[in-house]
């Protein structure tokens, strides 16, 4: 019987299944070896029993966070796809304010008042914090970026198929972008946070001629406090420094308050 | 005696691009995103010897490239067992091979050729080259420190070398394929080029770039007796453990292998090699956890050793640093071995 693979997504754009519609190389061969039953960017069917359940996106509301165990509950492996659901991502940045004040910045005032006044006005209301997946349930791989990197994601079902262990390095981008023969972003006289994110990606934007924004993660381990005096010395102050780490990693930032998994999860 | 002839650098130029009309020809270049990388030309492209900075990546590092499939394999269906190596043999010409990086392609031959693991794949890339070397007239960059270590003059592995004299260039036929090669560069007949090399060694910069507090010959008493020293700290409290060090380095060989198979059909798939690195945390990370090396300062220490103790005395060579000073330049920590092993020396040296 071939495998059952589901998707789910939460809090996210869904660019990083579109990403994954997009190996077209490799889709036919997927589908011949793997059942995909839930997709909600491709299909509508569903299973109660999951071989593989990649989840997009990040968990905010305590029914996203039900929902997830229940998938955790019926599914034998279970990876996080992309950023969001790995570290939070970009909008694991609305933890460092009050909900209210998050409220009335994007939908205004009145807004706010409202929903305050009347609850049910809005079910976005019952938002209470941005979790990467790992808050709530125990995560068995992590495809990483923002999007995921297609060739990752065929590495990992095809390891997983054949019954071995992925291998996904635990370096920093900085050896991705030397072995691809580029000019180091600091000798153009710019800052990257190559140094401290998990490769994988092949360091393409810095083969594009960008820097490494640092979409993959934090690195664990990283000399943080050596990057930072590396980037003051390349003249960027300390609020620059957190933004640029907060882009995509604040919740990776914030250990304080990433306790509390709920019932059934594991905290990792 | 070989060919040795004077040409105009214009013409040497023209006859180096004009060889990529019949052969793969590799010169530095500049990148998309900046930097000088031993890049693929085409007969038009407009090459030149001026301004030359060390490129981001040694040229001997393409004889066994960043990542590459060493075989293919299956199990076929009666039970065998199949591996079919995948050696590349195409003949290519790398033009433009500075002495420091032509002293470390003739350690990696050493390595490659002579050592307990002669490498196939390493070896038919570099049977299949043939190599145009240049001497340097001044220092590359303010990192250098070729001469210190002893590979401002090297010339082993050289199939043409090329000589900066006045402004024209002495071109010397080192191996019968150069010789073959240089048969379509015009120029000026020399029945002795001694007194050429001896003017173009005149007109160079004394010291050529940066000196050693001491000779490196202490270097492998010097680094014995460092073991303990609080300078490994010191020198990588900044040190970001990226790896770019050993990348960039061009006589870092270490290197990991995995297997793929095939999502098609689990039962074929190929070997990939990919460059590994020393100053990464998992790098001496055996079974069970244990890890020989897990401080900064540990990896440090057994770089610097590889460059200056280890290596020399296990192939009985030159030292393995030939003082290019890309890692240096390369570490965003500044981290350069050129100053640790000052630091060793100072500290170090002198008589047990």
């Amino acid at each position: 019987m071939k495998p059952k693979i589901a998707f789910f997504d939460f809090a996210s754009c869904e660019g990083c299944q579109l990403a994954i519609l997009n190996v077209e190389d490799a889709l036919l061969d997927l589908l011949e070896r793997v059942d995909i039953v839930e997709f909600r960017e491709a299909l509508s069917e569903k299973a109660p029993r999951y071989d593989i359940a990649f989840i997009e996106g990040s968990i905010h509301r305590e029914e996203d966070a039900d929902r997830l165990r229940d998938i955790r509950a019926r599914s034998r492996v279970l990876v996080a796809l992309g950023a969001c659901a790995a570290i939070g991502n970009v909008q694991a940045r609305s933890n460092a304010t009050a909900p209210a004040v998050n409220l009335a910045r994007v939908y205004g005032e009145e807004a706010r008042d409202r929903v305050q006044t009347d609850p049910d006005h809005w079910p976005l209301w019952a938002h209470t914090r941005v979790r990467p997946i790992s808050d709530v349930v125990e995560v068995d791989y992590y495809l990483r970026g923002c999007p995921v990197v297609p060739a990752e994601f065929v590495k990992l079902v095809t390891a997983l198929i054949a019954g071995s262990e992925p291998r996904f390095a635990r370096e920093p981008v900085c050896t991705e972008c030397k072995r691809a023969g580029n000019l180091c972003v600091f000798a153009r006289g710019e800052t990257c946070l190559g140094q401290v994110t998990w490769a994988g990606c092949g360091a393409i934007c810095v083969t594009q001629g960008y820097r490494c924004d640092g979409c993959r993660g934090l690195l664990p381990g990283a000399n943080l406090e050596a990057h930072r005096q590396i980037l003051r010395d390349a003249g960027l102050d300390d609020a620059t420094i957190d933004d640029r780490y907060d882009l995509f990693c604040s919740a990776q930032r914030q250990p304080q308050q990433r306790r509390g998994a709920g019932p059934g999860g594991h905290a990792r | 005696m070989r060919r040795a002839i004077v040409a105009t650098e214009e013409a040497t130029l023209a006859w180096i691009a004009g060889l990529a009309n019949e052969r793969l020809v590799d010169f530095p270049q500049t990148g998309p995103a900046g930097g000088l990388r031993f890049a693929r030309t085409s007969p038009d492209d407009r090459l030149t010897f001026a301004d030359y900075r060390p490129t981001v990546l040694p040229p001997g590092k393409t004889f066994a490239p960043a990542n590459e499939v060493l075989f293919t394999f299956a199990h076929q269906a009666d039970g065998s067992f199949r591996a079919t190596p995948i050696i590349d043999r195409r003949p290519r010409v790398l033009a433009g091979v500075r002495p420091c990086d032509l002293a470390a392609i003739a350690l990696m031959d050493h390595v490659n050729r002579d050592g307990d693991h002669p490498d196939p794949h390493y070896l038919a890339r570099r049977e299949a080259t043939t190599i145009v070397a240049y001497r340097c007239s001044k220092p590359c960059s303010d990192r250098c420190f070729c001469a210190a270590v002893g590979s401002l003059d090297s010339d082993e592995g050289a199939d043409i070398l090329l000589t900066p004299v006045d402004d024209a260039l002495l071109a010397e036929a080192r191996t019968p394929t150069g010789e073959a090669l240089m048969a379509d560069l015009d120029g000026t007949p020399v029945d002795d080029p001694a007194p050429l090399v001896a003017r173009h060694r005149a007109a160079r910069p004394q010291p050529f770039g940066r000196q050693l507090p001491g000779s490196p010959d202490d270097l492998p008493a010097a680094l014995e007796r460092s073991w303990s020293s609080p300078l490994w700290e010191t020198h990588t409290a900044r040190c970001l453990s990226c790896g770019t060090c050993n990348l960039v380095c061009p006589t870092c060989y270490c290197f990991d292998t995995h297997d793929e198979v095939d999502l098609a059909d689990p039962n074929e798939g190929h070997r990939c090699r990919d460059w590994d690195s020393c100053m990464l945390p998992e790098f001496a990370v055996v079974a069970d956890g244990h890890d020989f090396r897990p401080t900064v300062a540990s990896r440090q220490r057994h770089r610097v050793k590889r460059k200056f103790e280890y290596l020399q005395q296990k192939f009985d060579s030159r030292p393995f640093c030939v003082g290019c000073g890309r890692c240096g330049a390369q570490c965003t920590a500044d981290i350069d071995i050129f100053d640790i092993a000052s630091d060793v020396l100072k500290q170090h040296g002198g008589t047990p």
